[in-house]
């Protein structure tokens, strides 16, 4: 069964798809181009819309994961055989799989797209999302993003319209890719929208609504570069019990999807710790491969860091409160170990830190990294 | 052969115009990866060098003559210094110069892949507009 819903402005399907059409090439290619312009010219979509899966199996999963996958900016990337590669595609290609290879999760799926226009003219959706139950897809909408006062409230109005009761052991997961979130500024960030900022507290924002009931992710994984300061670290702190991100720079090939293909195995004794180890772990020896750039892979064990980010809280507020006028560059980023102002004896407590220094350039001889990234003025 | 080149020119400038800034950037970054690839292609430590070094020239030219460009803003004139500083810092790298190590002929391959892999990431944090982006491809291409 296929259903549209182009009065709503959106492209909704619940699958299985069993529609085959007997027109000719030319039919084909006028039916396709026509209801391309006739969805994309429609107006940006009132919620809630109709299209609950009937089909949906209502038992609770074990595992939920949610996926946010930036695409609407520079994500070219080459392997060393110098092919081409999207950043965003290929995650999405992995969150497929993982959604399709655990049989019991529920998972959420947002391709965050360019904006892009039919026949220059007409506009197209630039969200696309995916709803997984039980290994199966059960729902692929396209959307419209920049909708609503919060970035996230049209992936949040999907979430609540598709979300089944979860159970109360229920492992959560939210998985972000992307670029920096940035903590200061954020113009710029969607090459769609460039007036609109995005800063941490935006994610933050819609973290919020995707926790009900106070119920926090067991681990987020910020897949971007230089997310893990204790700003963000700090901001995302009600909202998860561990974090996977990079202090420093981060390749676009990402952090590893392997481990969640079979969460089942990963985490048969319940560890998240252990587990986020281990994830961090894949990652840091898949990009110490081929990768000549630094690889710094961190976890977070959210509880223990508290008293670092306690006691450098108000530090690194003044510093972003002194930076915010200051031009992007003439900023730097650098190891808070690097800075006294942040040195302090529980610095490392509660962080797990894979580090290999970049193979060249002035730093290749760093020994370490605290895990700590931190921002100061250039000299 | 001049004939060519300018409609490929026109070609690019007219699609990149129509797909945007971030069209522009990937051209820059195919700069840098096709370069790679012709050092790996030969095995003349020489030549690796000397290919490397061409493409740090004719970009860092490339970006000298945008810059005085009226055509520029100021941001991207700030945008293009930042990125000259990270070409020369690959440049004297290379040669060992400002109390670097000179790259070891053994290693320049993965230097080659360094230097792509660094200007991805300097791409994303480099914001430059399309008009910067359009002038430094054209001129990079015609150097």
């Amino acid at each position: 069964m296929e259903r549209e819903s182009s009065a709503s402005g959106r492209q909704s399907r619940v699958l299985p798809l069993g529609h085959t059409c007997l027109l000719n090439a030319f039919g084909v290619f006028c039916c396709l181009a026509l209801g391309v312009v006739l969805s994309s010219c429609s107006s940006p979509p009132p919620a809630p819309s109709e299209t609950a899966p009937e089909e949906v199996n209502a038992l609770p999963s074990r595992y939920v994961l949610v996926f946010v996958i930036h695409g609407d900016g520079g994500y070219l990337y080459h392997n060393t055989d110098g092919k081409k590669y999207r950043a965003d595609e290929e995650t999405l290609i992995s969150a497929k799989l993982v959604a399709e290879r655990n049989s019991q999760a529920e998972v959420f799926i947002y391709h965050e797209k360019r904006k892009r226009h039919f026949l220059f003219l007409f506009p197209r959706h630039d969200g696309e999302f995916y709803y997984y139950r039980n290994g199966q897809l059960l729902a692929q909408e396209s959307y419209w993003r920049d909708q609503g006062q919060s970035r996230f409230d049209p992936e949040i109005e999907l979430y609540n319209r598709f979300r089944a009761e979860e159970l109360s052991q229920s492992k959560r997961f939210f998985l972000y890719f992307g670029h920096e979130i940035p903590e200061i500024d954020g113009k710029g960030y969607d090459a769609s929208y460039k007036d609109r900022p995005f800063i941490i507290h935006g994610l933050v924002d819609g973290l919020k609504h995707f926790t009900p009931d106070s119920t926090k992710f067991d681990l987020i994984v910020l897949s971007t570069c230089f997310n893990g300061t204790p700003h963000t670290i700090s901001a995302l702190s009600p909202y998860a019990r561990y974090i996977i991100a990079s202090p420093g720079n981060l390749h676009l090939s990402y952090f590893d999807l392997q481990p969640f293909e079979a969460l089942d195995i990963g985490l048969r004794d319940e560890n998240v710790s252990a587990f986020a180890k281990e994830c961090a772990r894949q990652s840091f020896e898949r990009l110490t491969k081929d990768i000549q750039t630094e690889i710094t892979v961190a976890v977070y064990d959210v509880d223990r860091v508290q008293s670092f980010l306690n006691s450098v809280d108000s530090v690194y507020d003044h510093t972003l409160t002194t930076l915010k006028d200051k031009p992007s560059k003439s900023i730097e980023h650098c190891d808070c170990a690097d800075d006294s102002a942040y040195l302090q004896p529980m610095m490392s407590d509660g962080i797990d830190v894979f580090f290999r220094p970049a193979r060249f350039g002035r730093s290749k001889h760093k020994q370490d990294h605290s895990g700590w990234e931190c921002l100061r003025l250039l000299k | 052969m001049l004939g060519k080149t300018a409609i490929r020119l026109t070609v690019m400038i007219f699609v990149m115009s129509l797909a945007g800034i971030a069209q522009g950037q990937d051209k820059i970054q195919n700069y840098f990866k096709d370069a790679a690839g012709k050092v790996k292609e030969t095995t003349d430590p020489t030549q690796k060098r000397e290919i490397l070094n061409n493409s740090f020239e004719k970009m860092t030219k490339a970006l000298n003559t945008v810059q005085g460009s009226p055509l520029v803003s100021k941001d991207d004139k700030a945008g293009m210094e930042h990125f000259k500083v990270v070409l020369k810092e690959k440049q004297d790298e290379l040669a060992g110069l400002n109390g670097f190590e000179r790259v070891p002929d053994a290693q320049l391959n993965d230097f080659a892949d360094y230097v792509v892999q660094d200007m991805e990431q300097a791409t994303e944090t480099v914001t430059l507009s399309l008009v910067a982006l359009l002038l430094i491809i054209l001129i990079a291409v015609l150097i």
